[in-house]
């Protein structure tokens, strides 16, 4: 598989991703998009191991380790100190180890998390993760550059 | 850790392109080592070493040897 294929085949992807994330909201199915994604990602993985004309040596895994680590070094701190907040906010309520204390008869009790609230710690989640890609693709440019992947010779001429 | 890469290219007659098939690795990585940013494993070492007929030291130039030559 040439590599412009390969890329054409995770534009198609991802495309089918969002198509199916809508299905998912409308039909109000999470399981859907969940599935639909691993099995996306899995079918990319499979086909970037198709591709013939990607060569990886021991430079570019270099460059690929050394990115993914300071990521990861960077990712948990940020990640951990939003963690310690919205554990905060949980732990600020009852636990959900017994039924909560009801509240006026018709009404929902004061203190219970509302969904809501679960549904915007998603969307921040989602948030860092886009982070997170930023971040490797941040380190990566930062490595490949060190390493001498932009650098040009008179034999480019 | 400098080398001399770029002179056995020369009396070989090859191109970093050339190199870089024979080795299985990309131009880009033969590039950085002749410029000095990339220091090659022992083992790329060897096989850039034996590709050429040489001792690795008659290549990679470590620390005063490399000052001395």
């Amino acid at each position: 598989m040439k590599r412009n294929t390969f890329y054409l085949l995770a534009g198609i992807v991802a495309l089918i991703e969002v198509g199916i994330f809508w299905l998912s909201v409308k039909v109000e199915e999470p399981i859907l998009i969940q599935v639909a994604f691993i099995l996306g990602v899995f079918l990319i993985y499979m086909a970037r191991r198709r591709v013939e004309d990607r060569i990886e040596d021991e430079r570019t895994a270099m460059i690929t380790q050394k990115a993914a680590l300071r990521t990861l070094e960077v990712f948990w701190v940020v990640f951990f100190a939003i963690s310690l907040g919205s554990a905060v906010v949980a732990f600020s309520r009852p636990l959900g180890l017994r039924p909560p204390h009801p509240g006026p008869p018709g009404t929902a009790a004061p203190d219970m998390l509302e969904f809501p609230v679960i549904g915007n710690f998603a969307i921040l989640q989602m948030a860092l993760l886009c982070l997170m890609i930023f971040l490797y693709v941040g380190f990566r440019m930062y490595y490949a550059r060190k390493y001498g992947d932009w650098d040009t010779d008179e034999e480019q001429d | 850790m400098k080398n001399r890469i770029k002179v056995y290219r020369a009396m070989h007659d090859l191109t970093q392109e050339g190199l870089a098939n024979e080795l299985g690795v990309t131009r880009q990585t033969i590039l950085a080592i002749e410029k000095g940013k990339y220091d090659p494993s022992l083992e790329l070492a060897f096989k850039i070493a034996r590709f050429f007929g040489v001792t690795i030291e008659d290549i990679f130039l470590y620390g005063d040897t490399a000052e001395q030559k």
